[in-house]
């Protein structure tokens, strides 16, 4: 993205944010709490368009596009709070991601592909408002995934999960990156982003202070500052 | 559901519609009415039920496109001398076009504001058949000319019956049907998972608006005279919500059960108590209300006789 700028009345939520992310790598997206993430990831997807900016897909300016154009151009979300449907099937749920141009046997064998995929087949009859939180989150992950896309844009995965859950959905993350996916994730718990992102970007006040990979970041004085406050000198 | 269990179905239809369509000789006049009453709401609680049920905008002025077909029929056979059946067509297509241009703002409404403002477009659609009498004869109405046509509406109004229910079933079993369901559940989620919610909004409420408006025609030609408050009657609108939320919102069968139990139940009380079917209206909204928010088929796929969810 290229000087994107978004503002809520007064609040300058996103002000002049650019960055890179690089293809076919796992990279990770931190900052704050109301440093513009969430916010970069809706004009990213369409569910906000910028005031000013761009955003560069594969050379094409996708900024205020609708969010089922940018879906079908290959790049999906998940949501902070899972926002699967929960008077649906697992199934279903599953399902009505695809396409209506895509078969129907075809659209079947790829759900059913990602629901074993997220150990979710005993549940794929039961309503989405029944599953347990991590059978939500999981559920909402395969789901992004049933058009093969080629962009996975992951806010905060590892919210609310138990540890066990989180390492299969780190799995599954590099599984998908092996296979030449770019994934970009929104994340505060510091251990996923080091130990798995190859590069780092970091906003503060809707701007991008510092951007590098986890050993860099790790110890670069902005990133502290932005996170701890100023050292008193 | 399989293909053995769609076939099933479509069996379990033709039967019904074999014997419905052999019932008329064997009726008198009133036993019949009973059944082309019964019927008509068959279609107008199933098509009511795919903009309010499979896509949750729920209308509250869907009588409008009740009235329109009525008035197309009435117009084009009594000023123009049309014969009856092809100004069926005449109001599913005219109904369609008012779907889609009213539908284009309205639908960008949420929840209470669309139903209100569905119901605002309903009284407006009265008020402009009131005033237009040049079209519509205005407070006056229009007077078909008479002719014994109890036999040809019974199989018009079955025809159309049979055919809703296809059309239901086609649209509720399929991934169209999911996909409307998904922009119920949450529109924002559902644009993002590549759904052009608006499209498929239109879509859903111009094919609502079709099968009410023939229903409307037939009726019309049927009772040979209507007029503004008799076709834009907004208790029709309240009996095929009502209909469809008993038998069970967002499901095939729920507002087909519901049609028939709850018009069986109103002529059963009007017989003996002629405006206790309005109290009766308001019972059922409130036990529908508390006890069984989903309606029978909600009540019975929590108890586990029916399947969860419309694909498997």
């Amino acid at each position: 993205m290229r000087d994107l700028r978004k503002a809520f009345g007064g609040v300058r939520a996103v002000d002049g944010c650019s960055f890179a992310v690089p293809c076919g790598k796992i990279s990770g997206l931190i900052g704050p709490n109301g440093s513009g993430k969430t916010t970069t990831f809706d004009l990213l997807t369409g569910l906000t368009a910028p005031d000013a900016g761009q955003v560069l897909h594969r050379g094409e300016n996708i900024a205020g596009r609708k969010p089922y154009e940018i879906f079908r151009r290959g790049i999906t979300r998940t949501f902070q709070v899972t926002r699967i449907f929960r008077e649906m099937t697992v199934l279903e749920n599953m399902l009505c991601a695809t396409g209506l141009r895509v078969p129907d046997r075809v659209a079947r064998e790829r759900a059913e592909a990602l629901i074993a995929f997220v150990k979710l087949g005993s549940l794929r009859g039961e309503y989405g408002g029944r599953l347990s939180y991590g059978q939500q989150k999981l559920l909402e992950f395969a789901r992004a995934l049933m058009t093969d896309p080629d962009l996975i844009l992951l806010d905060e995965p590892a919210a609310g999960v138990n540890r066990t859950l989180l390492q299969q959905l780190l799995e599954h993350i590099h599984h998908l990156q092996e296979r030449g996916k770019t994934i970009l994730i929104v994340e505060h718990d510091m251990n996923v982003i080091m130990n798995h992102c190859e590069r780092i970007f970091v906003l503060d006040h809707g701007v991008k202070i510092a951007e590098g990979p986890p050993r860099d970041i790790r110890g670069d004085e902005r990133v502290i500052d932005a996170y701890f406050g100023r050292r008193r000198r | 559901m399989t293909r053995s269990e769609h076939l099933r179905n479509l069996l379990a239809l033709g039967a019904l519609g074999l014997v419905l369509a052999l019932l008329p000789p064997a009726l008198n006049v009133y036993l019949r009415s009973f059944a082309l009453f019964t019927m008509m709401y068959v279609v107008l609680a199933l098509s009511w039920n795919i903009i309010s049920g499979f896509t949750g905008y729920t209308s509250f002025g869907h009588v409008i496109f009740y009235g329109i077909g009525a008035y197309a029929c009435a117009i084009l056979v009594a000023d123009h001398g049309w014969h009856w059946l092809p100004t069926l067509l005449v109001a599913a297509g005219v109904a369609a076009a008012v779907g889609v241009a009213l539908g284009y703002p309205v639908l960008r409404l949420k929840g209470p504001y669309f139903a209100i403002a569905m119901l605002g477009a309903a009284e407006g659609m009265r008020v402009v058949a009131t005033v237009w009498d040049g079209l519509t004869h205005g407070g006056l109405g229009i007077s078909l000319p008479s002719v014994e046509n109890s036999i040809p509406t019974y199989y018009a109004m079955l025809g159309l019956m049979l055919i809703t229910v296809l059309v239901a079933y086609a649209v509720g079993h399929s991934r169209f049907g999911i996909r409307l369901n998904a922009i119920r559940e949450d529109e924002v989620a559902a644009e993002a998972l590549g759904i052009n919610a608006t499209a498929y909004k239109l879509a859903a409420f111009a094919l609502s608006a079709v099968f009410p408006a023939v229903a409307g025609g037939i009726q019309a030609y049927k009772v040979l005279y209507i007029d503004p408050p008799s076709v834009f009657f907004v208790q029709i609108t309240i009996a095929m919500a009502l209909m469809s939320m008993l038998g069970g919102k967002g499901t095939v069968i729920g507002p087909i059960v519901g049609a028939v139990l709850l018009y069986t139940a109103q002529e059963l009380t009007w017989v003996n108590f002629p405006t206790a079917h309005l109290i009766a209206y308001g019972l059922f909204i409130v036990i529908v209300a508390r006890f069984m928010p989903r309606g029978l088929v909600g009540f019975a796929i929590d108890r586990g006789w029916v399947r969860k969810g419309m694909v498997h």
